[in-house]
């Protein structure tokens, strides 16, 4: 069912980028709401193919990539996290639609921007609600909507939960950026890849400390099976972005022993985060230190294995000869 | 469908030497209809447009009329028929209606061609049912209250108040409505619902009234549909939902066969039987496949200003629920 709407919604797309690509500055007073969200992407098409960005897509996508990410980052209205900045951007092109199509309201932003600010205004009534359609609700009535359009949300608390683990994402990734560009420009030090990953994955956990009373709900919402592709897609690209930070550009093995690393150190960390009651999460941090120094300690650690391996197999190999020697195995009559 | 244009036409006159009276009139339509294609006509004169009404066509003016008299006949018997026609199914398509609604407490429901209630009176006991858990869970979390909380709630039970969800059941049939309003009162329900006659392409409320406004198994019989959708789009709250429950197109063609034969031969026949009624059940058949299919009412309710609309199928596509949102 949901392939089948997804399916629909892909072909009236398809129908609306055609219409619109082929008349992008005639509207006609009876446009259908898809071709609306389009409109606001002609004018952003035409200023991208000037300034050869990739165009963005309506639909909300996380997936970014990383050549272009600082530039993306001021430029990538699309994604659901940048709606504060996207709505300032989106409204700009746009005056001159609004008059000539003559609609008011809520017209100058898509529905996925719509439904990402009612999600965050949705996340100050976590601490009341929870995780909850009733949250959902309450953030949609502060917004002047009634609380029917929480029906927009098919997957109810999932679709909250996702969404601040995206912006939650998206905040840490400009904080690396800031820092790398700081760096970049000589202002700061760069710093040993352990402290780096100490600090990133610290940064990023002190994000959920608002919400730390009802995050183990949140996790289980995380863990039902449907929600599940989600959150392991957000959680590999935070590991990803934050390697890549870290300045890993490794092609073999080791991209994948890496981001596995960080990623049992970063879910560790978390379940420790949940029971912790000193103050500032101290115990967290340090146990974080610990994993990360058993990660640095375990990579010497395995050379070190490596060639005491070497050297007792020539030790055996020794023997076993002079054992040889000795029974007169060796000898040639 | 020629197939069962031409058993419908057989039957029909063979039936003609019964009580059953088909006027000339209506059977040479119905001839002349089944020989054009069975599409929606309107002829260019001004005042005399006409549409389909089943399988004939009629004008515009006289549409309304007849589809009243067609509820106002089967009124009576029209829980009891919705029973044995859907064999009990058309409970599980209401309450599915009722789940994908979702309603948070304190919501209005607006429920078009309403008739004898059933969604309205599913919607309240949702609610109800609803705020028992809710407070259950409340009283649960506070099992040894302080002289606080117990002071607390006795100041905040008057707050029921403002949390009332309300119904208000709107139907152009008197007939059905009163049948309704039997059916509340035996029912014992009586506060949150109100009823209201009026037409679905001219609803007698003000803008921005409801938060929800539904029409189950009624928008087939409006003359012009796109009227009661900007209707419904005037009547809403912004960020209030729109839902449809209405018979549609069945996508699988072997289900498509069985539906067609049992629509057309076994629920005009139960029609007669249970009801004493063979024409309204005739109508009831030939307007479920007059009406515009999924994705063309989809796109309907989008030219009306709806967004987010998705339509989900229910029994294969007997049964489309349509939702917008009004942003």
């Amino acid at each position: 069912m949901a392939a089948l709407l997804r399916g629909v919604r892909a072909g009236r797309a398809l129908r609306g980028l055609s219409s619109v690509v082929a008349a992008p500055t005639a509207t006609t007073p009876q446009c259908s709401s898809l071709s609306r969200g389009f409109h606001r992407a002609a004018p952003r098409l035409q200023d991208d193919f000037k300034s050869d960005k990739p165009p963005p897509s309506s639909s909300s996508t996380t997936f970014h990539e990383h050549y272009q990410a600082h530039s993306a980052e001021q430029d990538n209205t699309a994604t659901a996290s940048h709606e504060g900045a996207a709505a300032e951007q989106a409204s700009r092109p746009n005056t001159s639609y609004q008059d000539q199509s003559g609609e008011q309201g809520e017209e100058y932003e898509t529905e996925e921007q719509l439904q990402a600010r009612i999600l965050t205004a949705a996340l100050e009534f976590v601490p009341l609600h929870g995780w909850s359609m009733e949250a959902i609700a309450s953030g949609a009535e502060t917004l002047g909507l009634s609380s029917a359009s929480t029906g927009m949300f098919n997957n109810g608390a999932g679709d909250l939960v996702l969404h601040f683990i995206t912006q939650c994402n998206s905040q840490l990734t400009e904080i690396l950026a800031e820092q790398h560009k700081q760096v970049q420009l000589g202002q700061a030090e760069s710093k040993a890849t352990a402290d780096f990953l100490r600090d990133a994955v610290e940064t990023r956990l002190r994000m959920y400390i608002p919400y730390i009373e009802s995050w183990p709900q949140a996790m289980s919402i995380l863990l039902l099976p449907h929600n599940i592709p989600d959150s392991l897609k957000h959680l590999s690209t935070l590991v990803d972005d934050i390697w890549y930070y870290a300045g890993d550009r490794s092609t073999d093995m080791n991209w994948y022993t890496k981001r596995a690393a960080l990623t049992g150190i970063y879910n560790t960390t978390e379940l420790v985060m949940l029971q912790d009651s000193s103050p500032d999460f101290e115990d967290t941090w340090n146990f974080l230190d610990n994993r990360i120094q058993d990660v640095v300690n375990m990579a010497s650690t395995a050379k070190q294995v490596q060639s005491t391996g070497e050297a007792v197999v020539q030790g055996l190999m020794g023997a076993a000869f002079t054992l040889k020697n000795l029974t007169g195995l060796n000898q040639r009559r | 469908m020629s197939a069962s244009m031409r058993l419908l036409v057989r039957r029909a006159i063979r039936l003609s030497d019964t009580n059953i009276q088909i006027s000339a009139a209506a059977r040479a339509a119905a001839r002349a209809a089944a020989r054009s294609s069975s599409c929606r006509c309107f002829s260019d004169a001004a005042e005399d447009r006409s549409t389909h009404f089943g399988f004939e066509t009629v004008p515009e003016t006289e549409k309304a009329k007849r589809v009243y008299k067609v509820f106002e006949n089967v009124a009576q018997r029209y829980d009891i028929m919705n029973d044995a026609m859907s064999l009990g199914i058309h409970r599980v398509w209401k309450d599915m209606l009722l789940h994908a609604m979702h309603p948070q407490p304190g919501v209005r429901l607006l429920d078009v061609a309403g008739g004898t209630g059933d969604i309205s009176f599913r919607f309240l006991e949702y609610v109800r049912s609803q705020q028992e858990r809710q407070k259950r869970r409340a009283a649960r979390s506070m099992q040894t209250p302080s002289w606080q909380d117990i002071s607390n709630n006795y100041s905040t039970e008057d707050e029921d108040g403002p949390l009332e969800s309300r119904a208000v059941v709107c139907d152009i049939n008197k007939e059905m409505l009163k049948v309704g309003k039997q059916k509340a009162d035996s029912m014992g329900i009586s506060t949150g619902l109100s009823w209201v006659v009026g037409d679905a392409e001219e609803l007698p409320f003000d803008d921005d009234q409801f938060d929800i406004y539904t029409i189950a198994f009624g928008i087939r019989n409006v003359t012009h549909i796109d009227q009661a959708l900007q209707e419904a789009l005037r009547v809403l709250k912004p960020g209030g939902r729109f839902m449809c429950l209405e018979f549609s197109k069945v996508t699988n063609p072997v289900l498509a066969r069985l539906y067609d034969a049992y629509s057309f031969q076994m629920i005009p026949v139960l029609g007669e039987v249970i009801a004493g009624d063979w024409k309204s059940y005739q109508y009831l058949v030939e307007s479920i496949r007059k009406f515009p299919d999924q994705e063309e009412f989809t796109g309907m309710i989008e030219d009306a200003g709806f967004y987010c609309v998705q339509y989900r199928n229910l029994t294969g596509g007997v049964v489309a629920l349509h939702s917008g949102f009004k942003l």
